[in-house]
């Protein structure tokens, strides 16, 4: 673990990448102990709108809320439903990737048709029409529930097609010649190959749960008991920061969502790296 | 390295892409016509147009016939609601032979359909009898005399609406119905349902032109149907309009077309006004004092910026508990946070509130009394910890506990050791002011102890929640339009008379809120009579204390909580291209747009920006 650590840290753009995604997540869960963050609190002196002040760093939103404290409580809410989405769609992918890879055979056809199935449904069709459905009591956990729901095809898909090339490698035969059931095979024998795998796949799904988040919250279908990055974008959008040019209702929290993804995915692509040997310099 | 390229090639050319597309899309066919002669109002039409009949039902029908717009057809007369005036159009009220019987209104002479057929007693006849507003309840006959001078080719149509005595017996409702109903050419009419065998089959065509000559629609208003799209409704002025002579001195309107581009979002209007594409506009517009820049103009030049004229509110279904209870909705109205709902929720354009139903601006202000508001009405200036505790005496007054979680957030209501409900304020979705009203008004209860959320939803939820009393508050804007009949109207629509009392589940017009049933051991009788009597009351110093017992009993009993004064319609110009346009330096007109009421004579008043 220690040896893949240095590997990676060898790495600029891991070293980046994880140094702002770090940097995100000590904002999001330390934030509020050294800034007051009441996302009720309106501050009917300043107003709406207010622009930047000793009192209100980034200035407040249309209610008079601070902006600073909107941008803390909307990235951990952000963060709760990409790391959320990204379990779901991880677990359920590596899961049916994993089952239809080693299986094979007719339940491996059915599971395979069912991940195509659901990569040719556009997922933010899907996404919409299932927010839509649910308009009361939409919560952050149900967000980050549906978008897992519908992001898991492709994590299967990748899965799938690696656990089918284990399948007929020759420790995978010597461990059934020794009589080990199917689950103990998967879990002990392919699982651990595909680690690495996994864990980048899960890295990507988080970052796409955070802009699925961001993007179905943006068009005003996002969770209605809490505060999220793409629901400060919302407000500001629905409450003409366009039209009256007030850039401070949009650019940190895009900017807040852009660096994480991205974080994210130099992660990723540093990982990759490493642990691919065809991409191992 | 090559990867960050390829991400940093992505992120220039989908942008890119997109500014193509949206550039390929967007309309730009307006600019067909001259800038200097065409006037761009918007905020009416948000769909497609769909039909340009006006026997078709308001909510089908497209801008201009919809609603109460006066360019294509007219009313017989205007509500000035700047004076209270009510002006001449297609006709002119004689106001000293209307009584509690009938009002008097005289057809002028020279009013004229654009295929040159005199208007006439039959026109007025055939829309009050065929029309889609139900009159019946209102005026039991229209009596016609000609007046004629002796060895005169010339006359005049006097024409006398009786009020209906067995039925409402209210003149002020006849008053309303004058200046709402916009007159059509019978004898046009006439034609289509002999020709089509019904009307019900006349109301399916669209009118956009005369379907028994196939040219444009008969109309007697200052402009006509030239064009119209999804995107747009054009009109073309009629420069042998009747009454460019006979009520605007000879003078044609400044403007030759008039545009309402059709878009589906108010950012839309404020952005397109920002840019001098559109002239005036009745869509919200927040924060308009930072647009003044941009040549963005509206009424009056600081806050509250309009003239009130509407009241949105909060109706309360008062048979719920504990909403039944007139403690409690006292209670609900003083947590409410005012100052903050004029500030975040309507930018400062509601001003100071009051309690009651009267607005205490403007033509109703001379019927409040001062001294009850202080007496009878909620206190809506406590602040913070002040308002805390009133509420919370109010609450245990009426044995109300409110629970509260660790984190001193609320957790729900108790009543006799029972839990009670969560309470929910319902709001179409969308709306955003009204949303941020909603929301600023729940934080304010919730922090008060009493336990209330918001319930947005969408129109097809709100509408029938709405009449069929499913709610326990809902928001709305009863009497939305200023008319001669205010503030009775208002008193009518949330307090209502007995006779149109419903019960929860059966269709309510007035009184959504079930206040005052019939029967019941809170049923106040004086409600009931003041509402009959006060619209036959021709004293002025008894409908003025009409009015105080009957704003006084409202103030007691709470139904429901005004939380803002908005202006009848919002009334947003640009002085870019046209200017001239009304304000409070120079209120010719009262700040309508140039398309409803007296507001229309604006546009003999408009000029071309230097």
């Amino acid at each position: 673990m220690l040896k893949l650590l240095k590997n990676l840290m060898k790495s600029p753009m891991f070293v980046v990448g994880i140094s702002i995604f770090i940097l995100t997540l000590l904002v999001a869960i330390l934030g509020p102990l050294f800034y007051n963050v009441d996302t009720n609190f309106r501050d009917i002196v300043a107003g709406p709108y207010a622009p930047s002040s000793g009192e209100h760093l980034l200035g407040t939103d249309h209610l008079g809320r601070d902006y600073v404290s909107l941008l803390i409580s909307g990235l951990r809410s952000s963060l709760y439903v990409g790391f959320l989405a990204g379990i779901i769609a991880t677990v359920l992918g590596v899961f049916i990737g994993l089952f239809g890879g080693f299986r094979g055979g007719w339940i491996d056809e059915v599971l395979n048709m069912l991940t195509n199935l659901f990569i040719v449904i556009p997922q933010f069709v899907i996404l919409v029409l299932i927010s839509t459905a649910v308009k009361d009591g939409r919560s952050l956990t149900l967000i980050g529930l549906i978008i897992g729901l519908t992001a898991w095809s492709w994590s299967a898909r990748a899965v799938r097609a690696q656990a089918s090339s284990l399948r007929s490698r020759d420790h995978i035969a010597l461990a059934r010649i020794n009589g080990a059931s199917s689950l103990t095979i998967v879990v002990k024998h392919v699982l651990p190959y595909l680690l690495s795998y996994v864990f980048m796949v899960f890295i990507m799904q988080v970052g796409s749960g955070i802009l699925s988040e961001a993007s179905i919250s943006m068009i005003g279908l996002g969770p209605l008991d809490s505060t999220s990055l793409g629901i400060i974008l919302n407000e500001a959008k629905d409450n003409g920061a366009l039209s009256d040019s007030i850039w401070i209702a949009f650019l940190p929290a895009t900017i807040i969502i852009t660096l994480t993804v991205f974080a994210l995915y130099l992660i990723n692509t540093s990982m990759e790296g490493v642990f691919n040997p065809r991409l191992r310099k | 390295m090559v990867v960050l390229n390829k991400v940093a090639r992505t992120a220039l050319a989908v942008p890119a892409c997109c500014a193509l597309l949206v550039g390929c899309g967007s309309n730009t066919d307006s600019s067909a016509l001259p800038r200097e002669e065409t006037l761009y109002l918007s905020g009416q039409q948000t769909g497609d147009p769909t039909t340009f009949n006006p026997l078709a039902e308001a909510w089908q029908c497209a801008w201009p016939v919809s609603g109460r717009f006066n360019l294509m057809y007219e009313p017989l007369v205007t509500y000035n609601t700047l004076d209270g005036v009510i002006e001449p159009l297609l006709g002119t009220l004689v106001s000293e032979l209307s009584n509690n019987d009938s009002i008097v209104v005289d057809l002028n002479p020279a009013a004229k359909w654009s295929d040159g057929v005199r208007v006439n007693s039959e026109d007025v006849k055939f829309i009050f009898a065929q029309g889609t507003i139900n009159t019946s309840d209102q005026i039991s006959a229209i009596h016609v005399d000609t007046l004629r001078a002796k060895d005169s080719e010339e006359f005049t149509e006097r024409l006398s609406f009786i009020v209906a005595k067995d039925k409402r017996n209210n003149p002020l409702s006849v008053m309303d119905l004058l200046q709402a109903v916009r007159i059509v050419p019978a004898h046009v009419f006439n034609a289509l349902i002999e020709k089509f065998g019904s009307k019900d089959e006349v109301k399916k065509q669209d009118m956009s032109v005369n379907p028994l000559t196939g040219e444009a629609p008969v109309v007697s208003g200052p402009y006509n149907l030239k064009d119209f799209s999804n995107t747009k409704i054009t009109l073309a002025r009629r420069d042998d309009y009747w009454g460019n002579a006979a009520l605007h001195e000879g003078k044609l309107p400044a403007p030759k077309y008039i545009v309402h581009p059709i878009y589906k979002y108010n950012e839309h209007n404020t952005i397109a006004m920002r840019e001098g594409k559109l002239d005036a506009s009745m869509s919200y517009i927040p924060r308009i004092e930072r647009k003044a820049n941009s040549g963005v103009h509206t009424w009056l030049k600081n806050p509250p910026y309009y003239n009130p004229g509407a009241m949105p509110m909060f109706i309360i279904n008062t048979t719920k508990e504990p909403l039944n209870n007139k403690t409690f909705r006292r209670a609900l109205a003083t947590a409410i946070d005012y100052k903050a709902l004029d500030q975040f929720a309507v930018s400062k354009y509601s001003g100071d509130m009051k309690p009651g139903l009267i607005m205490t601006k403007g033509l109703e202000a001379k019927y409040v009394n001062d001294e009850d508001l202080g007496t009878y009405g909620v206190n809506m200036s406590l602040r913070d910890a002040q308002k805390i505790d009133a509420v919370k005496a109010m609450l245990d007054s009426v044995g109300i506990k409110s629970v509260w979680n660790d984190d001193s957030t609320l957790s729900h209501m108790e009543m006799k050791g029972q839990k009670l409900p969560t309470l929910f304020i319902t709001c179409p979705a969308g709306w955003t002011d009204w949303e941020a009203i909603v929301k600023i008004a729940v934080d304010g209860m919730r922090k008060a102890g009493i336990d209330i959320r918001e319930g947005f939803v969408d129109g097809g939820t709100y509408w029938p929640a709405k009449g069929n009393g499913n709610f326990d508050l809902i928001m709305d804007k009863p009497s939305a339009d200023v008319s001669p009949s205010l503030p009775w109207d208002r008193f009518n629509q949330v307090m209502g008379v007995a006779r149109d009392w419903q019960p929860i589940g059966s269709w309510a017009g007035t009184n959504i809120g079930r206040y005052n049933k019939p029967g019941s051991p809170e049923y106040r009788p004086e409600v009931d009579s003041l509402l009959n009597a006060i619209p036959l009351m021709t004293d002025e110093e008894q409908k003025t204390a009409a009015y105080h017992v009957l704003n006084r009993i409202f103030m007691e009993d709470q139904p429901a909580i005004p939380v803002v004064y908005l202006p009848e319609q919002f009334y947003e110009f640009s002085d870019r291209v046209w200017t001239n346009w009304p304000n409070e330096e120079n209120p010719y007109a009262p700040a309508q747009l140039p398309w409803v009421a007296s507001g229309t004579k604006i546009l003999w008043h408009l000029k071309l920006a230097k």
